[in-house]
């Protein structure tokens, strides 16, 4: 945290940035900052409440974040992955940004406690389980020690999906029609993503009107079908559509899900290397689908 | 903000005692006779490997298991304990989304089917007091000019009871907004839990009219009980108090006289646009319409939660959105709340139920943003402008896409 302090202190006094995006201590646990003077870098923490992807803040659909000129922001492994999405879709320039790494060892799920607590299988965030970027590449500074791997939850998200996917397909469409018959559309998990960047998302579109605004089954249905796919390929399993959802919808079952399956059909896994060529941005000779070649 | 009605002490009738042992009892009689009953229930185990994990966070924290105001089928069901419902109680007047008519055209006819408004009765048993409070004032706006048939039939038909709240956690500041632990606004009725069972307080004729249909579920009274849910209700009161305690009529007025201060003008920075907050509030009653085409030659019209937390809630057709980013839209929040709608209806349009801080993943805090902002207001200017405020700063705002907000 020192190391932290002491690189944001440095950053702001020398005009490096004109914002440190990090974590602070509010009044209901950790929460996202915002320090814009050197010596306010002391609000500054990070330890296993800090969930939030601050990624999202980078994304241009933010036109208040615009006001910050150049932007310094702290990043975990997944984190970073969101910011590599950004960076290879052309959405945020990199000469922008100061990027802040920190190795991590896991985070909890939620950030609301007093303090930071060791993580145990039960409080632990189940995505960070094998998680594969824990000390991430694309950084500027990186600071911290190394940290242990994070703890195995009672179930993986990997075994949830496996479990469903042996149900038969009647099942499993009533597992995902039942899921998704909660969801209120508020939106909450298209607002928090950092790779939603679409200026006018399709939910929003009204002539036509592809997506029933209304939260019945019709409109559920094809909202979260649309969210999912348009995030297959792209999503960097950071979880915060699941952590935002006011009614518990599993979205990281159906992001994994899709992740599995690019990674199947297109030997893709997604990297916080911006360079590497994405499934959907990429042409080959040698693809396996002929339609295409 | 210290009228009395606002607190609603008062008690039509002598308390009873509901008995534990009654209550199976009093919801089977209230179903048998065809009334609907509905109240907090034990939320369904959660699903996300997402909401496992907060679930034992939330452990680790002391917090116990979510609720969820619902219809019950059976006594046993609702769940009379602490603990705050993830949804407000509006949702049983105003649903996330409704049909508000149904159209089908037949060559040149086109037969329009209303909803209808005259629902069947029902009883509401064990409401949060803020969740209530918020339907008297709710009821304002739904009344502001044009009459909302499907809320006033719904608050015609429903009889609310609270219980009295032992205060949720630091989040909740019912009492600096006008409201109380153990208030009675918008409510039929108060239980207050005691030794053996609830004390209930009729607090309106409708209250009155179900405890005297159904007495044989209710006992006597006995001094010791009434002792201790007085003890109960000041010392949640004293506790909620403590939490946070505002000048609303200067915040108000501070509001109105200072939309570009950079402490307004700067609050969304860290917020999402999620619209949780709007979703689980009390009080926020904005809604959409839309036209759904259910098949050729026939559709629906509904009404859906809205909110003005989100860009498309003030984009034009033009393109142009007034409202462009987030510092402006939580600034609108703010302002709808604690200026314009006390502006215009003489109440400020927040509980203090928390629910927006508790839900906001973001770490928006309301408690530290009302706190900030009284402080700027009992500040004294550099120039007098509290005479601007009143009509001249409903004026000042422009007048009126704001104010127009209903739906």
């Amino acid at each position: 945290v020192n190391e932290l302090r002491e690189l944001a202190r440095d950053l702001l006094a020398a005009e490096k940035v004109d914002v440190v995006i990090g974590w602070e201590d509010g009044r209901r646990g950790a929460r996202p900052a915002f320090v814009t003077a050197a010596d306010e870098a002391d609000r500054l923490i990070f330890d296993t409440r800090c969930v939030h992807n601050l990624a999202t803040y980078l994304n241009p659909r933010r036109a208040h974040l615009a006001q910050f000129g150049k932007v310094a922001v702290v990043v975990k492994g997944c984190d970073a992955k969101a910011v590599a999405g950004l960076l290879r879709e052309s959405q945020v320039s990199r000469e922008r940004l100061v990027l802040i790494g920190v190795r991590c060892g896991g985070v909890l799920e939620m950030p609301d406690l007093p303090e930071a607590v060791a993580l145990s299988g039960e409080t632990v965030a189940p995505r960070c389980f094998r998680c594969d970027v824990r000390e991430p590449h694309l950084v500027d500074h990186l600071l911290g020690d190394e940290q242990p791997d994070p703890p195995r939850p009672p179930m993986t998200i990997d075994e949830r999906i496996a479990a469903i996917d042996e149900l038969p397909v009647e099942q499993r469409w009533q597992f995902w029609v039942d899921q998704f018959s909660r969801c209120v559309r508020c939106y909450a998990c298209r607002q928090v993503c950092p790779l939603c960047v679409c200026e006018r998302c399709i939910a929003d579109k009204s002539q036509p009107q592809w997506i029933d605004t209304a939260s019945h089954p019709r409109g559920n249905l094809a909202w979260n079908i649309v969210r999912a796919i348009h995030l297959a390929g792209r999503c960097v399993n950071c979880g915060e559509c699941e952590r935002f959802c006011p009614v518990g919808i599993p979205l990281s079952l159906a992001n994994r899900k899709l992740q599995q399956i690019v990674k199947q059909r297109f030997g893709y896994v997604v990297s916080d290397d911006p360079e590497a060529p994405t499934p959907i941005g990429d042409y080959r000779l040698d693809d396996s689908q002929e339609f295409i070649r | 903000m210290t009228d009395p009605a606002a607190t609603g002490r008062a008690s039509i009738g002598a308390p009873v005692l509901l008995p534990r042992e009654q209550l199976d009892g009093l919801v089977a009689d209230l179903i048998a006779a065809g009334v609907e009953v509905g109240g907090p229930t034990a939320a369904g185990e959660p699903q996300s490997p997402a909401a496992l994990a907060a679930a034992a966070d939330a452990a680790l924290a002391g917090r116990g298991g979510a609720l969820d105001y619902r219809v019950v089928t059976a006594g046993a069901d609702l769940a009379l304990r602490p603990g705050m419902p993830r949804l407000s109680l509006k949702g049983l007047y105003l649903p996330q989304n409704e049909a508000l008519f149904s159209w089908r055209q037949r060559g040149a006819q086109i037969e329009i089917t209303s909803a209808p408004t005259a629902p069947g009765p029902r009883v509401v048993l064990g409401a949060k007091p803020c969740d209530a409070a918020a339907l008297a004032i709710v009821d304002q706006v739904m009344n502001w000019g044009y009459e909302d048939a499907l809320w006033n039939g719904r608050r015609e038909a429903t009889t609310v009871f609270t219980l009295a709240c032992g205060v949720e956690d630091e989040s909740c500041f019912c009492t600096a907004v006008g409201a109380a632990p153990d208030c009675t606004r918008g409510a039929d009725g108060l239980l207050t839990p005691v030794d053996g069972g609830w004390i209930v307080e009729a607090a309106s004729d409708k209250g009155a009219a179900v405890v005297a249909a159904h007495q044989s579920r209710f006992g006597d009274v006995s001094s010791a009980q009434l002792d201790e849910a007085a003890a109960f209700r000041r010392a949640a009161r004293q506790t909620v108090a403590a939490h946070l305690e505002i000048d609303a009529d200067s915040v108000r007025d501070w509001i109105a006289t200072h939309f570009d201060d950079p402490l307004l003008a700067a609050l969304g920075v860290r917020c999402n646009g999620c619209g949780a907050c709007a979703s689980v509030c009390p009080t926020c009653h904005c809604f959409d319409i839309v036209e759904e085409t259910d098949g050729v030659g026939h559709g629906t019209r509904r009404r859906c939660w809205d909110t003005c937390q989100t860009g498309k809630f003030t984009l034009h057709a033009s393109g142009h959105n007034p409202r462009a980013d987030q510092n402006a839209r939580f600034r609108q929040r703010l302002n709808h709340k604690f200026s314009i709608y006390p502006l215009r209806f003489g109440e400020v349009l927040c509980t203090g139920c928390g629910r927006c801080t508790r839900s906001c993943h973001a770490g928006q805090d309301l408690v530290e943003i009302l706190s900030a902002i009284d402080i700027a207001a009992r500040r004294p200017e550099p120039v007098a402008v509290a005479s601007a405020a009143g009509g001249a700063a409903t004026a000042a705002l422009g007048g009126t896409p704001d104010e127009a907000d209903e739906g």
